[in-house]
């Protein structure tokens, strides 16, 4: 009861303590296009990338922050560092690896790292201020991943938005992301392409600051 | 390899903190057994319990777990209340070891789970209280 009290009075305090620059950190599960969109986003303000990009699953297996963005938008200055988080997953085997040639020492090392990086993943939830989910709108979106990761949001009264990723894609389907999540802000993009980019940058303006 | 599924009532859930209830499913699941809760986890719960089997996993037996949650959606105003006080979320909540479970499937108004024992495969279905799934979809 205490802990509900406590996360009731966090809601409220972020209702009118709005913060100059913001602590935005980017969820989602394994392969949703997470670091493919930091490194679009840092590209486009800073001109550097933040992390590496593979077809292997958790290529993303550290934390990785990028500070002092400075995103301008038509209705002004957004300032916000980015965290770049490794993917939620309920499992990691390293047999999988191997599919993607590694060797069978690296493809353990990897199983390893990528165990550490959700654990440090679900820690950081108590160190941000927003979120953007990145769900891969060419998959089914309603996974338990998904449902635990925007459950523990709204637990927490985290301001989210959903990036529906991948519109490039010709099976994309951002509205089964809409149908799954309607209490939530979604924004079809492409970080790929960066088509729609500017609009998540407005809708981080409007609802996440 | 046989099948074993344990159902778990809410009662012998209620007096588990959500420590003891985690690890309460990662010991069965460790032994190869297929856990169904009569209760929803909390989202708090529920990545407690992938913090946990994050740290259990090993290369050589144990490689993660699928689970699904099912949400019964508290229609009165009572019932809200009794659910907020109680700390219980009604539902279902399946919890498997991913060598044994193939795949759990989210159906209108009920789970498929496809389950491996002895490398054939079985298939058992739960259905859920809730109404529809677009309610339950609301809620989380």
């Amino acid at each position: 009861m205490l802990d509900k009290l406590k996360k009731y009075y966090a809601k409220i305090l972020r209702i009118f303590k709005r913060k100059k620059q913001i602590q935005l950190g980017f969820y989602g599960a394994v392969n949703a296009g997470k670091t493919t969109l930091a490194n679009r986003i840092s590209l486009d303000w800073l001109g550097k990338e933040v992390g590496t990009v593979s077809e292997i699953p958790h290529e993303t297996r550290h934390v990785q922050k990028v500070e002092n963005i400075v995103v301008k938008t038509n209705n002004g200055e957004l300032k916000m560092n980015i965290v770049d988080m490794p993917g939620i997953a309920t499992q990691v085997d390293y047999k999988h690896f191997r599919d993607y040639g590694l060797g069978d020492d690296d493809a353990r090392e990897r199983a390893k790292e990528a165990t550490k990086g959700v654990i440090e993943a679900i820690k950081w939830l108590d160190n941000v201020d927003a979120v953007l989910v990145v769900m891969d709108s060419a998959e089914d979106p309603y996974t338990q991943v998904n449902v635990t990761i925007i459950g523990n949001l709204e637990a927490r009264g985290i301001p989210t938005i959903i990036v529906a990723n991948k519109i490039d894609l010709p099976e994309s389907s951002p509205s089964s992301i809409e149908n799954a999540f309607p209490q939530h802000v979604v924004v079809p993009i492409s970080a790929a392409t960066g088509e729609n980019i500017d609009k998540l940058y407005e809708a981080i303006q409007e609802h996440l600051t | 390899m046989e099948v074993q599924l344990d159902f778990v009532s809410s009662e012998s859930l209620a007096s588990k903190a959500s420590v003891e209830k985690v690890a309460f499913i990662l010991e069965r699941i460790k032994k190869n057994v297929i856990v169904v809760l009569e209760e929803g986890l909390s989202p708090e719960e529920e990545t407690e319990l992938i913090e946990a089997t994050m740290r259990e996993i090993d290369a050589k037996d144990f490689h993660g777990i699928e689970f699904y949650r099912l949400d019964h959606r508290a229609r009165t105003l009572r019932d809200k209340i009794a659910s907020y006080i109680s700390g219980r979320r009604p539902g279902l909540t399946i919890v498997g070891p991913t060598r044994m479970v193939e795949a759990i499937k989210k159906e209108p108004n009920y789970l498929s789970m496809l389950a491996r024992g002895g490398g054939k495969k079985r298939r058992t279905s739960a259905r859920g209280a809730g109404k529809s799934t677009k309610k339950a979809r609301k809620r989380s």
